[in-house]
């Protein structure tokens, strides 16, 4: 059995942008934790958010509807969501549901947060 | 001993006055409505009391009456024939209504109220009046017992408390009666909702029994949802397609939660054919009453216009503009099948966003060539109001099938605790060397889950379709079967 958990990092960046780190399995138990800390996260149009998926091994289809309900938000804040560090099947998971033409995504945390203070 | 106590000559503090307390009378009247016992025909417990008032008090007339807004309605009468109800005149019935213990007067003509009533004045000629309050258990008087004499006499305390006791038994049937209204009314509601479940029960396909009374098995889990939202989610039967194998199979991962796998197979004219299978993200009732949309959404609208992509886009409107569907979202396949001459068909298919779809077909050197169904495009549907969709065609000739899945399967962990995958899934689907028809491709599929160490983790639902070979199409040139499995796995049965 592997170990199926969740856990999520914000740190605010003093320019701007808001990080999120989010490392492990991003399912349809673990996604609340994901939700509430999305919920806090200040969202306005001078602070960007960017996600940290690097270290994400799985994602549902509860976990994509957290990420586009968080794309849904930020654009109606007036900020945006950038996903960085997919992994190739996670990237996958977001072709076959059509979200790479929607989402930014981008290789690196360092080159979302490049574009987030852009 | 002699009770003076009148209309005329209320006890101090009782509250008997002439006109009705309008608060006091309110509530009488919503008691009295309650009870609905007003214009109802002769009933023999009523009348019984009647009668045995007249013989216990050796009175000509005795009466149970009811008292409404404007009228008081004899519910039975014993020495009165005839009469259904009188005027709510004052100093009989009427004053014995306004108060909580009995009203008697030995003789009505030196009642100065009593004396003008018009059974005192008339012709009937009243002299002697005794009643005792019919009173529910809340407190409101709904009416009285009465007994009525043509000369004037006195009682004593112990007829007056005889005359209560039988107040409080009419009180008593009353409550009886009302508990038994009830007790009908909601026979019938049962009865009603019993037949409508019979019927709807009736429409359903045999094939869905099974997958029903597993579902009855476990109480807690149907409590959960409401019984037709629990209908709703159990999959459909196949019909049966001319030409064309199906097969599907259905589990759930767990009862508790009801997850939001979906297929469906429906005619869209004379010749063609719709199917589709899709998951709505999620999983609970909320994402349940998505499925049930869906499903809904995509047979209606394939009747309007069954391109596929024209479906699926609205299927994208409705999931973004239906308050009931909140931020959910789900994937889908949606094809159409068009058959020719020959018997092969042609299939369009649309993605949004859902795991391809698999064509096979047996190769040269015994095992299966496998071709992925993967519409450029098609992207998850009602999270996007800007969603596009995208189909491919291809002919599925004789001895061909597809093969339709939601990606509970691809996510089972194998022995290694790896996900099956989609590699895993075409692998499998290579190296078969059974035959390629619907059912076989569905029961394969079965063994290989069920030989999983972890069984599945999320819901699957298998829709395979398949073109009988040409030796195995019968004469008539129809050959088709459906087969459905829904295995809560919840019960470790298959």
């Amino acid at each position: 059995m592997t170990d199926r958990t969740l856990t999520v990092e914000q740190l605010i960046h003093e320019d701007g942008p808001v990080l999120l780190t989010a490392t492990g399995e991003l399912d349809h138990h673990t996604a609340p934790q994901l939700t509430r800390t999305l919920a806090d996260a200040p969202l306005s149009p001078g602070a960007p958010l960017v996600i940290d998926l690097s270290g994400l091994t799985y994602c549902d289809s509860t976990g994509i509807t957290v990420l586009v309900t968080t794309y849904h938000r930020a654009r109606a804040a007036g900020s945006s969501l950038k996903l960085a560090g997919l992994s190739d099947s996670l990237t996958r998971v977001f072709q076959i549901v059509g979200l790479d033409q929607v989402l930014s995504l981008y290789p690196t945390t360092e080159a979302a947060l490049a574009a987030a203070r852009h | 001993m002699t009770s003076q106590a009148s209309a005329a000559d209320p006890p101090p503090g009782r509250g008997a006055g002439r006109v009705p307390d309008p608060d006091v009378e309110a509530g009488r009247l919503s008691a009295v409505r309650r009870y609905d016992i007003l214009d109802t025909p002769p009933d023999g417990a009523f009348d019984r009391i009647a009668a045995l008032a007249g013989r216990l008090f050796d009175v000509p007339v005795a009466t149970v009456t009811i008292v409404d807004s404007d009228r008081i309605w004899f519910k039975a009468t014993h020495g009165l024939e005839g009469v259904k109800e009188i005027g709510r005149d004052p100093g009989l019935c009427g004053s014995a209504i306004l108060r909580d213990d009995a009203l008697v007067i030995p003789d009505t003509l030196h009642d100065p109220v009593a004396a003008d009533n018009p059974l005192v004045a008339g012709e009937m000629g009243v002299r002697f009046y005794a009643a005792a309050p019919i009173t529910t258990p809340e407190g409101h008087r709904l009416g009285t017992v009465n007994i009525l004499d043509t000369k004037p006499r006195s009682i004593t305390e112990d007829d007056i408390a005889t005359l209560s006791d039988l107040a409080a038994i009419v009180m008593d049937e009353m409550e009886l009666r009302l508990s038994a209204l009830n007790a009908l009314r909601e026979e019938q509601e049962r009865r009603t909702a019993e037949s409508l479940h019979a019927e709807r029960e009736r429409a359903r396909a045999e094939a869905e029994r099974a997958a029903r009374e597993q579902a009855e098995k476990d109480k807690a889990a149907i409590a959960a949802f409401a019984s037709t939202l629990q209908r709703t989610l159990l999959p459909p039967a196949l019909p049966v397609v001319p030409g064309l194998e199906l097969a599907c199979h259905y589990r759930t991962a767990s009862v508790h939660d009801v997850g939001g796998d979906f297929y469906d197979v429906f005619p869209v004219d004379a010749d063609r054919w719709a199917f589709f299978l899709g998951d709505v993200c999620g999983k609970g009732p909320e994402a349940a009453t998505v499925t049930a949309l869906a499903r809904h959404t995509l047979r209606a609208a394939a009747q309007i216009d069954p391109d596929p992509v024209t479906v699926l886009s609205t299927l994208n409107t409705v999931l973004l503009t239906d308050v009931a569907a909140g931020s959910r979202f789900c994937t889908a396949l949606f094809g159409l099948l068009t058959p020719h001459e020959g018997g092969d068909f042609t299939v369009t298919v649309a993605s949004g966003g859902h795991p391809s779809a698999y064509h096979v077909r047996p190769d040269e050197g015994g095992s299966v060539w496998v071709k992925a169904v993967r519409p450029k495009g098609g992207m998850l549907i009602g999270a996007f109001p800007e969603a596009h969709f995208a189909e491919s065609t291809f002919r599925l000739a004789h001895g061909e099938g597809l093969f339709l899945y939601t990606d509970g399967l691809t996510e089972a962990r194998t022995a290694q605790g790896a996900m099956l995958g989609e590699d895993g899934l075409t692998g499998f689907l290579h190296q078969r060397t059974g035959s390629l028809t619907a059912t076989a491709l569905v029961d394969d599929t079965v063994t290989l889950l069920d030989a999983l160490p972890e069984g599945v983790g999320d819901d699957v639902a298998l829709l395979t379709l398949s073109v009988p070979d040409f030796e195995s199409v019968p004469e008539a040139g129809v050959a088709a079967t459906a087969h459905t499995t829904a295995t809560p796995e919840h019960f470790g049965q298959e």
